[in-house]
């Protein structure tokens, strides 16, 4: 007779791939920031877009005014872009902070995910709650605007086209920010202080360095008149433009792609340290 | 070396703090307990084992790969660290369902898993309550259950019965000695010898960062024995519970250390863990947490890392 230690048996078992693993990630950090401060803004913020652009559908088409730039008031202002800044910071201040600072990234990063991937997974989920406050109003109040026939189905098409552009832009930027910020502390509240401390600031210092220089191309530094001039273009506003609109377009794109590349480059490096 | 796991002159610096120093073990299949006062650097291996850590000097692998990183290999191995804040808005249920999704097991497959896990660590009553509800013990449970739902072949458990209540220190020792007897390998770390040697003889003694022993416990129990042993319980009858455990003639003083809170000196360690969960099941008494001070081990990882001096 002889006496061995027990094996590891269990049966393999099929595992899912990389994109369900980090679908899986994604639909908890969607889950985990449907709270009720952000469904209240965002319910808010629904209503009030679908009432701005219905009242004012309904108005230009009496007055037979209606055309593609009837459609921008809700973007044209300046609240809209505060608005993003708001769900970016309450959405998107602790998606990395808070799972390094409280270490329930640990929990995460002994399975077989690998950081990008983790990194992904809160993009992509920051990123949705963006485009959802970005885009969602916007273009519920064209779907009201299209029941009730009050415009062209044609005029309403080329108003969602816009919306969708102009908002995706927003996102990409702050969501990038939002990362960004995010994985440089590990506090929710420090992050989301900085990413309207770094919007603020540009939105006042740019004007300010571009009127003491002399130089214009200063003020694509701040990305609220970057996204403005790009709404006002989209929605074929005639110039003049605080900003070229194109330019304006990359330079959010790239901007929030740079960001978000910086975060995945501070997630890759991060140890959890313990007490 | 051919252990489970392997260190070869493992450091890991913190700015000018060295969590481990030239760390040197090898881990064979089975259990083996890694023991060593608060402070010694265990965390800080599990840390480097899980790969949260990256370390600055030697070789670390487990099942042969090394140590930093998320490869594929990480479903092989369960964790169950010491301080993780957990999901708080999910149910437990949620919570192990959500890890062995992100593991790669479908949804039901994880459902049906998470519910066995959660069978197991004796939590099935509390699966649909929100994790912030939860007890210290409760949490721990918890984490054993996302640890072991996806029956990883290397288990490394962070003083997996800090803050559990007697008798459930009983069921998960035994299910760590189930888990041993069907193949898993187990690492479990702790800062009381006692608890670790219920469970196995095998074990590797750290301080201050250093492994200072390694192999048969029973070759250093005969040191751990000339030093009384402190225990603090809580419990909302700190008088009645006293009474009782005056009764025991191993029990050298008892001290009333907060309202709910009893510290307890005992000369038998193992016959107070042995005896303590029976007493709790006869007299119905409600006893929150057990907890072992490390000062009378300090003592011995001192008199080893001196080299007997």
């Amino acid at each position: 007779m002889s006496i061995s230690a027990p094996r590891y048996g269990a049966a393999p078992v099929a595992r899912t791939g990389r994109i369900h693993r980090t679908l899986a990630i994604v639909h908890r950090e969607l889950l985990r920031r449907a709270g009720l401060g952000t469904i209240l803004v965002l319910a808010l913020t629904y209503l009030a877009v679908t009432l701005v652009l219905t009242i004012n559908t309904d108005f230009a088409s009496l007055t037979g005014s209606l055309t593609l730039a009837t459609f921008e008031t809700p973007y044209a202002s300046p609240a809209w872009p505060f608005l993003m800044l708001i769900v970016a910071t309450s959405v998107g201040a602790g998606s990395l902070a808070e799972d390094v600072g409280n270490r329930s990234i640990t929990l995460y990063f002994s399975r077989p995910i690998r950081r990008i991937d983790y990194l992904a997974a809160k993009t992509a989920a920051t990123g949705t709650w963006m485009v959802i406050a970005a885009v969602g109003p916007a273009l519920l109040g064209l779907a009201v605007i299209l029941a009730l026939g009050w415009a062209p189905a044609s005029l309403v098409l080329a108003g969602a086209g816009a919306f969708v552009a102009t908002g995706l832009l927003a996102s990409v930027f702050f969501t990038g920010l939002a990362l960004a910020l995010s994985s440089l502390t590990t506090r929710s509240l420090y992050a989301g202080v900085a990413i309207f401390g770094v919007v603020l600031s540009l939105e006042i210092g740019a004007p300010l360095v571009s009127g003491l220089t002399g130089n214009s191309s200063a003020a694509y530094a701040s990305p609220i008149t970057d996204i403005l001039s790009v709404a006002q273009s989209a929605f074929g506003i005639s110039g003049p433009f605080a900003t070229d609109p194109l330019t304006s377009a990359a330079l959010l794109a790239f901007g929030g792609g740079l960001l978000a590349i910086f975060a995945g480059w501070r997630i890759s490096r991060v140890e959890v340290v313990g007490e | 070396m051919t252990g489970v796991v392997n260190a070869d002159s493992v450091t890991k610096r913190y700015g000018e703090v060295l969590g481990l120093n030239r760390f040197t073990a090898s881990f064979p299949s089975g259990i083996t307990g890694l023991v060593g006062p608060n402070g010694a650097g265990k965390s800080t291996l599990f840390r480097l084992l899980a790969g949260q850590l990256r370390s600055d000097a030697g070789s670390l692998t487990l099942l042969g790969f090394p140590a930093w990183g998320q490869g594929e290999f990480r479903r092989r191995v369960g964790y169950c660290p010491e301080h993780a804040a957990l999901f708080d808005w999910m149910t437990g249920f949620d919570f192990v369902t959500t890890l062995l999704r992100v593991d790669g097991f479908s949804r039901a497959n994880a459902q049906e898993r998470a519910g066995r896990a959660i069978e197991t660590v004796g939590l099935t009553e509390a699966r649909d309550r929100r994790l912030k509800a939860y007890s210290k013990g409760m949490r721990q449970r918890i984490k054993l259950a996302q640890c072991i739902a996806h029956d990883p072949e290397l288990i490394l458990l962070d003083e997996p019965l800090n803050g559990v209540d007697p008798v459930g220190r009983a069921t998960l020792s035994a299910l760590m000695r189930q888990l041993s007897t069907t193949g898993h390998h187990l690492i479990v770390s702790s800062h009381v010898l006692y608890e670790v040697e219920r469970l196995t003889g095998q074990i590797v003694m750290i301080s201050h960062g250093q492994a200072i022993a390694q192999g048969d416990l029973h070759r250093i129990r005969d040191l751990i024995d000339s030093h009384p042993h402190m225990v603090d319980l809580e419990t909302p009858d700190p008088r009645g519970l006293a009474r009782l455990l005056g009764a025991w003639d191993h029990v050298v003083s008892i001290e009333f250390a907060g309202p709910e809170k009893l510290r307890v000196l005992t000369r038998s360690p193992e016959a107070f863990y042995a005896a303590l969960p029976a007493l709790v099941v006869t007299e119905n008494l409600a006893v929150r947490s057990v907890h072992s001070a490390d000062d009378n081990l300090d003592a011995v990882f001192r008199y080893l890392a001196g080299g007997g001096r």
